[in-house]
């Protein structure tokens, strides 16, 4: 099991992370603050340690960079710990110990004043729930934000309603939550938190609530929004195709733990263990994976012929290619072949049969 | 800080508001007095109707004659005591003897003077209807009850004879007479006035024999008239001891009894409840209006107004 | 709050022992009550409550009431304390009252009409229009002003202190925990009970009678502002902390709001138990309608009292519709316009007001009133003549009363005082350990000890007898109704207005008509109990029939169950919940009135509390009174159903 934690190999970047955060650890029970510091305990299972000690630890020994502009999800199923963590990052739930910084600023030794401004300006949430207000229109509810940061009445609700027309809510400005549906209600959600511009989303499972149709239209919704804006965001998720849809990079948490945290072609295409494995069993791999794992060094029969693919192209579109050409495709970057794929290859993938081993 | 500074502003605006000084609730009047900026004077109203004609007519006398506004309020005699002492109410026009709160207020605390007698005497006692003591001579006597208890028993009284008692706010020693008169009866309290009267109509109605704590003057003995039934005779004394009596309840002249502030500042009308005084008769004729023909009060009171002139004329102040 | 919170936030698992003690625990329960039986025997013995454990009180509370007359005009805490209590109150109830005769019948009734529409809509607006004209019509233009203004100002004070409480308990736990159990002790606390010593320090009058409402009538408002900040939703709370809003913007546009049903319904009830005191207070001077009811039933006046008793159960009726409706409005519809429908009911109330005053015409024509009380007096001459005795078949009312004191009334209460006094809080700890938990038993057997420490045993026994019998009375009739009433629509749009009526009368107008049906006793006290606890089974029963779950029916009536085996089976059995709610409000209400039945010749408690009132006599009233509270406890623990909250009447 890879118990490590996957430590920011990636080359280093000028500007600090958006968030990062070093060995953080949730306990919830009685006299919580002993688990962490103490080995002997800290090694225990969930099981085990909560018959020692009746605590239950949901976040365990947790480390990860948010980088900026990306959308890093956070993946597992329910009781991993995941919607836990996400409320570490603004203390909406105590961290037990570790370390938070944003902006390379530390959250955990934040006063409450400076914790509000965080709050308040950094940082902003969208609920599973959502969390609104019931007895406010649509326009007061995504004005909340505002509301709370003191800024005048006229001012916030003109900032509001742009932003109840940015999430396609025109026109509904005066009716109550209850009266939308789950979709709308949660644009309102998003809406509430775009309004008060932060430097970073954070989801919760924002979209679990809603049919598979609606939540597909929320989804290219976050995507597009990203595309615009390209701001932070910080997704919690427990659905697979949802991770690997929005993520650039994606935590897999289990019994509070990382297991694997990569991108979306990593985490398929090279599960850490088992577990990691089982999980993405049923993932349409081609989907996901690219022709640069697929590919092989190219005889030099195969460097000129074919159609050209970016190495970045998923698996399906390269099927798409090799089946019109009836031959092999080339993986070309900047002019250069860097490899070719065929048939043999393509399948492998699809199969699941590990082609780094392969091309090894 | 900002807390503390709340906490003070709050505590000095109430100070302020209240004008930072003592506030002697025992003189504060009624809120609903004076309404339309008349002098108010404040009558006591006991539950019973006789009580209710006395205030009836001076409360007429006072608006008519004498230009005041009247409130009344209806208490219970003892908290009356209280009340008047404490100025919420001027006067009571009746009172059947409280020893007690006479020596505590008026000797003591000085805030209760006498105001003279009523006019009329009461007296408690036991009373049968007349049907039943016409046909069985022998049973006002208290010696031959003991021989009538069998007709005298309800579910109430279980084996025994029922003596019906009152309110809980009366004079009374009938427990103690039963048990040392050795008698064969149990007291039913009744709880209330309105609840005694109703259950004498309905024995009445249907003519049946009762035994019940009654008192005089009372308007429903002309509705249902009763005998009463002699007891041991009274003798000054004889009720000393509320544990040991055997004796009959006395006639109580009743008396009239004002605030001490309002009798000395009271002006004219405190001068005309001194000097109101009238009879049994005059009293059970204006009660016999308000109870029996259900007339209110204030036309009961401008009934007899109308017709006794001489009489009330020399109440008034001169 | 994410799943992993609440699984954190699991008890450990169960150890086996207790999972034995839970399956075998209406055995162990049983065992342990015979041993406790057998040693009882043994060691205590019979008879009553010994003398030897009760404390006479008699002497320290006869001294604590004399200080309290002695220095009541010169020691510093009336003088700066209670003086300006008092003081304050007097001055806001004469404020409203003035407010109210100057503008005028016209601007009263102009503006009740305007404001519940602008709060509850046309109807609840016409209603109120129609019953201040009735207040009018009938008479009681000012004794109703004077309860209003009375009722304005201990509503205004109940709510205020109902809230500050309500957010202490619902922000602060330790406040909670601490608040709960006298909540809990006020609800089944009567209303009479408070009066003694209230009167006592204040006096006779109008301060009395607004602080014993204000207690009376400010439970239920903490008791509803506590469970609306806690039942919160903390999704909300959540989003909003994630926002950066402070505590108290939290508290300000979330946690208040969100509680605004409950507040609502916080007022409502406060309302209600306001006017249900008011005229309980007029035995110790509130004035008013309540005052009029009084005196009308010295001259054993029913028409009077129902004439004065009437605007008490229409301004309850208006104020319980307007404050529901307001309730049920909320969050429904976007407000719009609010300002300028405010501004239009204010003018117009305003416009009437000053219509009244130049027509000169500020106090009800006394030409316009209609004189009700000698045709209802015939009524109810005529009823009780004839129902009264000599009914063919079935008998009077009278003999019903009769046998109901001889075969009920005496056995219950004889068996009682025949029981050791030991073997009753046996028995009453089984009965709490079976409905209950060993929390609600302990309770519940200390209640009952105390009633013996205070020296009551005998009388609190024949008490609990009445209430015994009553109860039951109460829920045969009372589910027996409800059922039907839950079956049929019709039913129960008839019996509405009839239940609204008699649950809102003020008792003291049926006192009358009780005696004079069913004579001076203990059986015309278990009647008006049972009248005014029946309305409340009633609805509890027809609302647990109504809730139950139509697909169920559905599903027996396509397996061929006849009506009848649907009622048994499928209805009675899945509105149990129901049922054990209407048995403990039944309980709850019967014993509120055990104190009015003193006052029709029940005796026991209810009548050491009359003559408590009647006497000045703090010793007996305010022991009896305790005692009721402590039945009410025990009583009411015994019925609770485990783990159920405890409901809000």
């Amino acid at each position: 099991m890879n118990t490590e934690p996957p430590a920011p190999s990636e080359p280093p970047v000028s500007e600090p992370p958006v968030f990062s955060v070093r060995e953080l650890w949730k306990v919830f029970g009685p006299k919580a603050g002993r688990v962490p510091s103490d080995p002997a305990l800290a090694a225990l299972g969930p099981a085990e340690l909560r018959e020692r000690t009746g605590c239950t630890a949901a976040v365990r020994e947790v480390s990860f960079d948010v980088r900026r502009g990306e959308v890093f999800v956070v993946m597992g199923l329910s009781g991993s710990g995941k919607s836990t963590l996400v409320r570490c990052l603004t203390r909406l739930i105590e961290p037990t110990s570790g370390a938070i910084a944003i902006d390379g600023e530390d959250v955990l030794s934040m006063d409450a004043a400076r914790l509000r401004r965080l709050r308040r300006h950094r940082a902003a949430m969208v609920f599973q729930h959502f969390g609104l207000l019931p007895h406010r229109s649509v326009l007061d509810n995504v004005a909340y934000g505002l509301e709370i940061q003191g800024v005048p009445r006229a001012e916030r609700r003109a900032r509001a309603a742009e932003f109840v027309a940015k999430v396609g809510l025109e026109g509904m400005e005066h009716r109550r939550p209850a009266q939308l549906s789950g979709g709308q209600q949660q644009r309102v959600g998003l809406a509430r938190a775009l309004a008060v511009d932060p430097e970073v989303l954070l989801f919760d499972e924002p979209f679990s609530a809603l049919d598979p149709l609606i939540r597909r239209d929320m989804q290219e919704e976050v995507v597009r929004l990203h595309g615009e804006e390209g701001r932070t965001m910080v997704f919690i998720t427990h659905d697979l195709g949802e991770a690997l849809k929005l993520g650039d990079r994606i935590a897999l948490m289990r019994d509070g733990r990382i297991v694997q945290l990569g991108t979306p072609e990593e985490i398929v295409g090279a599960p850490a263990d088992d577990y990691v494995r089982d999980f993405v069993r049923d993932v349409p791999r081609e989907q996901v994976m690219t022709v640069r794992s697929a590919m092989r060094p190219a005889t030099a029969a195969e460097t000129d012929h074919g159609p050209a693919l970016a190495p970045g192209a998923t698996v399906h579109e390269a099927i798409e290619a090799v089946v019109r050409s009836g031959g092999t495709a080339r993986v070309v970057e900047h002019g250069r072949c860097l490899g070719v794929v065929g048939h043999a290859d393509l399948l492998g993938v699809v199969a699941g049969l590990a082609p780094r081993e392969e091309a090894a | 800080m900002r807390r503390r500074t709340i906490a003070a502003a709050t505590a000095f605006g109430l100070l302020a508001l209240t004008g930072c000084g003592a506030a002697d609730m025992t003189k504060q009047s009624s809120p609903y007095a004076d309404a339309h900026g008349a002098r108010t004077v404040t009558l006591s109203v006991q539950s019973w109707v006789g009580a209710q004609a006395n205030a009836a007519v001076a409360r007429y006398l006072l608006e008519h004659e004498l230009g005041y506004r009247v409130d009344t309020v209806q208490i219970d005699e003892v908290p009356a005591w209280d009340a008047l002492s404490q100025g919420r109410v001027d006067a009571i026009l009746e009172d059947w003897g409280h020893p007690e709160q006479e020596q505590r207020y008026v000797e003591d605390k000085k805030t209760i003077v006498p105001g003279g007698e009523l006019g009329v005497t009461g007296h408690i006692g036991w009373f049968v209807p007349k049907y039943f003591a016409d046909a069985h001579p022998d049973v006002t006597d208290w010696k031959h009850l003991n021989a009538y208890a069998d007709r005298l028993r309800t579910a109430e009284s279980g084996g025994k004879g029922q003596l019906l008692d009152g309110s809980p706010s009366y004079v009374t020693n009938d427990k103690a007479l039963v048990k040392n008169l050795d008698l064969d009866y149990q007291v039913v309290f009744s709880g209330s006035e309105a609840a005694q009267i109703t259950q004498i109509k309905q024995f009445a109605k249907e003519k049946k024999p009762f035994l019940t704590y009654w008192y005089k003057p009372q308007w429903l003995f002309e509705q249902v008239p009763m005998t009463e039934v002699k007891l041991p005779a009274y003798e000054e004394g004889c009720d000393a001891d509320p544990e040991k009596v055997a004796c009959a309840y006395p006639h109580t002249p009743l008396r009239k009894f004002l605030n001490a502030r309002f009798a000395d500042r009271g002006g004219r009308a405190a001068a005309f409840l001194k000097h109101f005084r009238w009879t049994t008769r005059a009293q059970n004729e204006v009660a016999l209006m308000i109870a029996d023909q259900k007339l209110s009060p204030e036309e009961a009171a401008e009934r007899w107004v109308r017709k006794n002139g001489p009489i009330w004329r020399a109440w008034l102040p001169k | 709050m994410s799943t992993t919170v609440t699984e954190a936030g699991a008890p450990p698992a169960r150890l086996p022992l207790s999972d034995v003690l839970a399956r075998h625990r209406t055995a162990l329960i049983g065992g342990l009550a015979l041993v406790a039986l057998l040693l009882g025997a043994l060691l205590l013995g019979g008879g009553a409550w010994p003398a030897r454990f009760s404390v006479d009180l008699s002497g320290p509370l006869g001294d604590a009431s004399d200080w309290i007359i002695d220095n009541r005009d010169s020691h510093p805490l009336f003088l700066y304390f209670f003086g300006h209590v008092s003081n304050a109150v007097v001055l806001s109830v004469r404020a409203v009252y003035l407010v109210l005769l100057a503008a005028g019948w016209a601007g009263v009734t102009a503006g009740a009409g305007l404001v519940a529409w602008r709060l509850a809509g046309l109807r609840p607006a016409l209603t109120a229009v129609a019953a201040f004209g009735v207040c009018g019509l009938l008479g009681m233009w000012v004794p109703t002003m004077q309860t209003l203004a009375l009722m304005v100002v201990a509503v205004a004070a109940s709510v205020l202190l109902g809230l500050v409480l309500g957010l202490a308990a619902g922000l602060s736990d330790r406040v909670h925990r601490a608040l709960r159990p006298v909540l809990d002790t006020m609800q089944v606390l009567p209303a009479f009970a408070y009066l003694l010593p209230v009167v006592l320090v204040f006096g006779i009058g109008v301060p009395a009678a607004v602080l014993a409402t204000v207690v009376y009538a400010a439970p239920p408002m903490a008791r509803l502002t506590a469970l609306g900040l806690r039942g919160a939703d903390a999704g909300v709370l959540e989003a909003a902390a994630s926002l950066g809003a402070t505590g108290r913007q939290r508290l300000l546009t979330a946690r208040l709001p969100l509680a605004r049903k409950e507040l609502l319904l916080g007022v409502n009830q406060s309302i209600m138990m306001a006017l249900s005191m008011a005229v309980i207070a007029s035995v110790i001077g509130a004035g008013g309608l309540g005052d009029r009811v009084y005196q009308a039933l010295a001259s054993v006046d029913v028409g009077a009292a129902l004439a004065a008793g009437v605007p008490v159960v229409l301004l309850a009726v208006v104020l319980d519709r307007v404050t529901a409706a307001a309730g049920a409005r909320i969050g429904a519809a976007p407000a719009r316009g609010t300002g300028l429908g405010w501004a239009a009911a204010a003018a117009g109330t305003v416009a009437a007001a000053l219509v009244g005053r130049s027509a000169g015409r500020l106090s009800w024509p006394d030409a316009w009133t209609v004189d009700v009380a000698a045709f209802v007096n015939r009524a109810v001459d005529w009823m009780t003549a004839h129902l009264y005795s000599g009914v063919p078949v079935i008998g009077g009312t009278a003999d019903w009363a009769a046998r109901f004191t001889t075969w009920v009334l005496d056995p219950v209460r004889d068996g009682l005082r025949w029981l050791p006094w030991w073997t009753v809080l046996l028995l009453v700890a089984v009965l709490a350990l079976l409905v209950g938990t060993w929390r609600t038993a302990a309770t519940a057997v200390l209640a009952m000890v105390a009633i013996g420490v205070l020296g009551v045993w005998d009388p609190a026994l024949d008490t609990l007898s009445q209430v015994l019998a009553a109860v039951a009375v109460t829920l045969v009739a009372g589910v027996a109704t409800g059922v039907a009433a839950g079956r049929s629509s019709r039913l129960e749009r008839l019996l509405r207005p009839v239940l609204d009526v008699f649950q809102t009368m003020p008792q003291f107008v049926y006192l009358i008509p009780v005696v004079a049906l069913f004579g001076v006793g203990r059986a015309p006290a278990v009647a008006a109990a049972v009248v005014y606890a029946l309305p409340a089974v009633v609805r509890i029963t027809t609302q647990g029939m109504r809730a139950v779950d139509p697909v169920v029916m559905e599903s027996s009536r396509s397996l061929g169950a006849t009506a009848r085996q649907q009622l048994w089976r499928v209805q009675l059995p899945l509105a149990r919940p129901a049922l054990l709610l209407a048995v403990n409000q039944g309980v709850v209400l019967v014993l509120a009135v055990v104190i009015i039945g003193g006052l029709v010749g029940g005796g026991a408690l209810g009548y050491e509390v009359v003559f408590g009132l009647a006497q000045g006599d703090l010793a007996t009233g305010l022991v009896a009174g305790a005692a009721i509270v402590c039945l009410g406890l025990m009583l009411d623990r015994v019925t609770q159903p485990a783990g159920k909250e405890h409901h809000d009447a």
